[in-house]
């Protein structure tokens, strides 16, 4: 299986329990394999299976949309 | 210059219209934690404000103040000779600029903690990262983007023309300059900012000559309405040659001399001053696109997607350095939100279709959607009906029926597909056409809707009820 390796920066974040919704919506997606997030930073690491999940997809989790106050985009396409 | 680079999460190239829809728009997704670099030279605002659609109806407006009166158009008024100063006009217009820029630019954007301005030209170094340069060339930053936005707007083409650099000329960005009327005025291109200012000028009381290469003037319209807008242009006093080459210009004593080749020969025309209205050209040149694998049109305008983006993964494109066919501050704006709200995983796309149009002449023109001629290329058939205002009850009382709209329907389902008007106040009930267009709102739909009576916009209501009744058989109350 290959991997890919995607950074988002992630808004909207403020404190650790925004950092476990984002990362659990993140985590539900079919093909993320691990999420790392950065409250710092606001920023995330996701990994991903490219045949199951294009990173323009992850910008479209149920956790990035609207009543969510999270939203994202990629860096470094 | 620190040679570190500052690292925003969006970067955009230029400062004009679709610059600040893009900024805000990126910081209300954001709720203001996005980054946000602005770069670009010139007044905060760009095009539209400082030097476009602003001073341009302001212009226009005080001119029709100055013309109604001396020309009035129902019985008992008479004719009235406004004094004017055109100095003050000018300073007036200069200020309402400065007052529109300051109030919906420059303290709009100091509300944005989270963005940046740079003032200096911006070239590209590689995908990510641009070099700021300020004005005398030195690098003053180098600033990069996770996203970035390319909407560095466009400035006036110069055509080729032997002499006109040496002679002298006035362009949509330099006539605002102006401080007294001119005598007469050679306006090189019949578009919509030709027939604009030449109108202004001339009911101010200029000698106005427009020169134009084509055959006919306002070519994205409808020729019913180029036809009718020289008609009503030449009986106001207005000189025109059409498929006209200008073969050379030069200086004439205190004036200028155009070579104006025709059909009919070679003619000479002299007048006080010269503007070029002969389209506007995109601001890529000192881009270094390549550098960003950014790629552009013969034209030098960026090729996007309908969603904005470009060949480049992560960039961009908004505004008038955009390829497409109108150039509008309207669109500008749509395209910044649509290119801003893509990089936050939306999936929105522009809509040229039911873009509206206008040229603010008097009586003005606006028009959305195919004319008759596109749409038949496109499909091999179509059908129309023109509408005259003569027979619109609102316009005959105004006195101003010198107009006409012209729908445009697919034959195979009656959905309106164009609509282009002339009226006094076609940039208001155009927007009519634009939910037909968007929409595909039939022609009983248009008849089935209340019109106000007796309206400008009952003319678009006639104008549906053209294609299933004789006009000339109907009662102005039948539905």
């Amino acid at each position: 299986m290959s991997e890919e390796r995607v950074k988002l920066r992630i808004y909207g974040m403020t404190c650790n329990d925004c950092v476990n919704t984002v990362s659990r919506g993140l985590k539900n997606q079919d093909g993320v394999l691990d999420v790392k997030i950065s409250l710092k930073d606001g920023t995330g690491e996701v990994e991903i299976d490219p045949v199951k999940v294009k990173p323009e997809e992850l910008l479209k989790n149920k956790v990035f949309e609207k009543p969510s106050h999270y939203k994202a985009t990629l860096v470094d396409q | 210059m620190n040679s570190e680079v500052q690292k925003f999460d969006l970067m955009i190239l230029g400062r004009g219209a679709a610059a600040f829809s893009a900024a805000i728009k990126a910081s209300e997704l954001s709720n203001g934690e996005m980054t946000v670099a602005m770069i670009g030279t010139g007044p905060l605002g760009g095009t539209c404000v400082n030097v476009g659609c602003v001073p341009s109806k302001y212009l226009l407006e005080v001119s029709h103040s100055v013309f109604r009166p001396e020309h009035p158009r129902m019985a008992g008024i008479l004719t009235t000779r406004v004094k004017y100063d055109f100095l003050e006009v000018m300073d007036g217009l200069r200020s309402y600029v400065a007052h529109a820029r300051d109030s919906k630019y420059v303290r709009v954007i100091e509300n944005y903690s989270n963005v940046k301005l740079f003032t200096g030209l911006g070239k590209f170094v590689d995908k990510k990262t641009v070099m700021v340069s300020d004005s005398d060339g030195n690098d003053i930053a180098l600033v990069s983007g996770s996203n970035i936005l390319i909407a560095t707007g466009s400035h006036p083409a110069i055509p080729n023309i032997e002499g006109l650099k040496e002679t002298g000329f006035l362009t949509s960005d330099t006539i605002w300059e102006l401080n007294g009327l001119p005598e007469s005025v050679a306006i090189i291109g019949g578009g919509a900012i030709g027939l604009e200012m030449g109108q202004a000028l001339m009911h101010f009381g200029s000698k106005v000559t427009v020169i134009e290469a084509l055959d006919s003037l306002l070519p994205q319209t409808e020729p019913e309405i180029g036809s009718a807008m020289k008609k009503l242009l030449e009986e106001e006093g207005m000189n025109f040659y059409l498929r006209a080459r200008i073969s050379a210009v030069s200086s004439s004593g205190s004036g200028k001399s155009i070579d104006v080749i025709t059909h009919k020969g070679k003619e000479k025309v002299e007048v006080q001053e010269i503007i070029v209205a002969t389209g506007r050209q995109p601001n890529t040149q000192y881009l270094d696109l390549e550098a960003a694998g950014v790629n552009t049109d013969s034209r030098g305008q960026i090729v996007t997607s309908e969603s904005m983006k470009t060949s480049a993964a992560g960039i961009y494109a908004a505004g008038d350095c955009v390829s497409k066919k109108m150039f509008l501050e309207t669109l500008a704006a749509r395209e910044g939100v649509i290119a801003v709200s893509n990089m936050f995983g939306e999936d929105l796309r522009i809509d040229y279709d039911s873009a509206t149009w206008a040229v603010f002449t008097s009586p003005q023109v606006a028009g959305v959607g195919m004319t008759e001629n596109e749409f038949s290329k496109r499909n091999g058939s179509c059908s129309c009906r023109v509408f005259s205002l003569e027979n619109l009850t609102k316009a005959s009382i105004m006195g101003e029926t010198e107009g006409i709209i012209k729908i445009t329907v697919n034959p195979n389902n009656n959905t309106i597909v164009g609509m282009h008007i002339m009226a006094p106040n076609a940039t208001d009930i155009i927007t009519e056409g634009a939910y037909a267009v968007r929409n595909g709102y039939t022609i009983d739909d248009i008849i089935a809707t209340s019109h106000i009576f007796p309206s400008m916009s009952e003319g678009v209501k006639l104008a549906a009820q053209s294609f299933i009744r004789d006009l000339s058989k109907m009662a102005c109350c039948v539905e």
